[in-house]
């Protein structure tokens, strides 16, 4: 194959790509120095704009590379992705538009703003928020890894020797561009490349999903070629049934729970819009389907087979497309998974800054301007960039997609004080707070006993408990959240009773 | 501030509509998901198609079916949103 071909194509629509989202400050201009205007484009974003951006959440490394990759080592489990994205927009389908309602009222950027009011509580405000940043750190760290599989595949190609460092430094160069026009040009930046990077990667798609499987000699010879995978083949091993559900139940209550999904749906322009592109979101996991079948479909080819031998699980896309398309394509389609993982970072990064700059450092600094909470926010998503690519650089992670479930165990621990607080006044802050407390303990005790008593693993290589019962293997997120809500409704039922006057935050406390 | 005290706020939240109307949203919302939970209900071999085994090709199609679930519920709850004005 002729490598120049592709990293040609590849270089050229990166290029494009930069220049949209330099473009894309001008885009619908406003005040990009008012935080309203650079994290939420305003509050601008129609029905078709709001499903890119928010479709660009779910469409990330964690679809092009994390699940293909897991379903190809470890089987059906992880086609638990496809439940999991038709749940989550029922669950942001009634929780979503109550906070955009509420978010509007009092001005809110983030949804601490409204746990800050909710509970009344400094304190709790910067547990949520800190919680969120935490949880975003290991996603931003998948996206990084989707995108190192595509250029390792790419430069594997074109050079013999120094890959891996090549690979780096163009990892480092496309990071420190992307947080150039992040600051310029913010969320706008994220939606207009978001459309781009979309129309890419659903040709992508398509094309694979159709012309693959008649090279290959269909879906059927893929299936017979399966070796015996762990978690089951043609279907789901009875073993992992709760694993699955679990996993897909689990996943689709946290993903509304994360900073940057919020950040999206309060950039909608209004509840009508919100409802619209949240209903038709599901058809976005058409395409993640189909990408996670894209593992199966590896073991049909032994081209691919070979590549994804010499590069590493994590590559069983990019080696598949890379083994049946001409050049022009591969470097599209790769430009297409690269900016995928790039787009998500930029919006993750986006939401961080905006909690760390007003959940944790405002509320000490009364006297902070707008001006100087948007210019503090901008260089802050500059910050959280490079932390997460420091993050890759020093942890090897065995395989991406328990990054995802790890920072999923973390950020539903703020169901409680998000989602529950969204319906109910009954919630009092010290059982909200204790019950975080005891969730994170839970998850992370058990996470850690999972990994390396139970199974034995040298390093971080699954996210599931192991009961010797029926039970089988459950997700650990699952178990953490049980605990956290146990000890947030006993704990608020019963100093309820011991002094009701105290329960009821007010409404709208905190509001300027 | 008051045990009873509810700001204007709370209450706009409230999309109205009557208990029918309500009834159907909560289905049009709650069938995709049900479904989804019951895997063992999907989780077979046959029939297949394209040579996929059903548990992979069920989920595809059920997201279709999802999608236009929810979007029925979208136009009524929007609908209802709007009555109220």
């Amino acid at each position: 194959m002729n490598n120049i071909e592709v990293v040609l194509v590849f270089v050229s629509l990166f290029v494009l790509f930069v220049a949209l989202g330099f473009w894309s400050s001008r885009f619908r201009k406003g005040d990009l120095s008012d935080l309203g205007e650079w994290a939420l484009a305003g509050r601008r974003l129609g029905s078709y704009l709001a499903w890119f951006l928010i479709g660009a959440d779910l469409y990330t490394a964690y679809t092009f590379i994390a699940i293909p990759e897991s379903v190809f080592l470890k089987g059906a489990v992880f086609y638990y992705a496809v439940p999991y994205v038709g749940m989550t927009f029922g669950v942001a389908m009634v929780t979503m538009p109550r906070l955009w309602k509420m978010a509007k009222t009092n001005n809110y950027v983030t949804a601490v703003d409204m746990v800050r009011d909710k509970f009344n509580s400094r304190t709790l405000a910067l547990i949520i928020a800190l919680t969120g940043i935490v949880a975003e750190l290991p996603y931003i760290a998948l996206q990084i890894y989707g995108m190192q599989a595509v250029l390792t595949v790419m430069i594997g190609q074109l050079v013999t020797s120094n890959a891996a460092t090549l690979t780096e430094i163009s990892l480092i160069i496309a990071f420190i561009i992307l947080a150039a026009f992040t600051f310029t040009s913010g969320l706008r930046g994220a939606v207009v490349t978001a459309v781009m990077k979309d129309v890419i990667i659903f040709t992508t798609v398509i094309v694979v999903i159709v012309l693959v499987p008649i090279y290959i000699g269909g879906f059927g010879h893929a299936i017979s070629s399966l070796p015996k995978l762990p978690t089951g083949g043609a279907t789901l091993a009875p073993l992992y049934l709760n694993g699955f559900v679990s996993l897909s139940i689990m996943s689709a209550l946290a993903l509304y729970l994360y900073p940057h999904a919020i950040n999206g749906v309060l950039s909608t322009s209004s509840t009508k819009k919100l409802r619209m592109s949240t209903a038709l979101l599901p058809i976005y996991g058409v395409g993640l389907a189909l990408l996670a079948l894209f593992g199966l479909l590896v073991y049909g080819s032994s081209k691919a087979l070979a590549l994804v031998h010499m590069y590493g699980v994590v590559t069983a896309v990019p080696s598949l497309i890379y083994a049946y398309f001409p050049p022009w394509f591969v470097g599209f389609a790769f430009l297409g998974i690269f900016i995928g993982g790039l787009v998500p970072a930029s919006i993750m990064a986006i939401s961080q800054a905006n909690l760390l700059t007003r959940n944790v450092i405002k509320p000490y600094y009364s006297k902070m301007t707008a001006k100087t909470e948007a210019r503090m926010s901008k260089y802050f998503s500059v910050m959280f960039k490079f932390i997460a690519l420091a993050f890759i650089f020093l942890i090897q992670a065995t395989y991406s997609l328990q990054l995802q479930l790890v920072g999923g165990i973390i950020v539903l621990q703020t169901l409680p004080a998000i989602f529950l607080a969204l319906y109910t006044k009954k919630l009092e802050k010290w059982s909200v707070g204790v019950g975080w407390a005891a969730g994170m303990i839970t998850g992370l005790t058990m996470l850690l006993y999972a990994n390396f008593v139970q199974f034995k693993f040298t390093s971080l290589a699954t996210t599931f408990f192991k009961f010797n019962t029926p039970l089988g293997f459950l997700y650990v997120g699952l178990i953490a959240l049980v605990v956290n809500l146990l000890v947030t409704v006993v704990g608020s039922a019963v100093v309820g009773v011991a002094r009701p006057q105290k329960v009821t935050a007010p409404g709208a406390g905190g509001k300027k | 501030m008051t045990t009873s005290e509810v700001s204007v706020d709370e209450l706009s939240l409230e999309v109205k509509g009557t208990t029918a109307q309500k009834t159907v949203v909560a289905l049009l919302l709650l069938i995709p998901i049900v479904v989804f939970a019951l895997t063992p209900l999907y989780n077979q071999a046959g029939p297949r198609l394209f040579g996929l085994t059903f548990f992979y090709w069920f989920e595809v199609l059920w997201l279709f079916v999802t999608a236009a679930f929810y979007t029925c519920a979208a136009f009524m709850l929007n609908k209802m949103e709007a009555g109220k004005k």
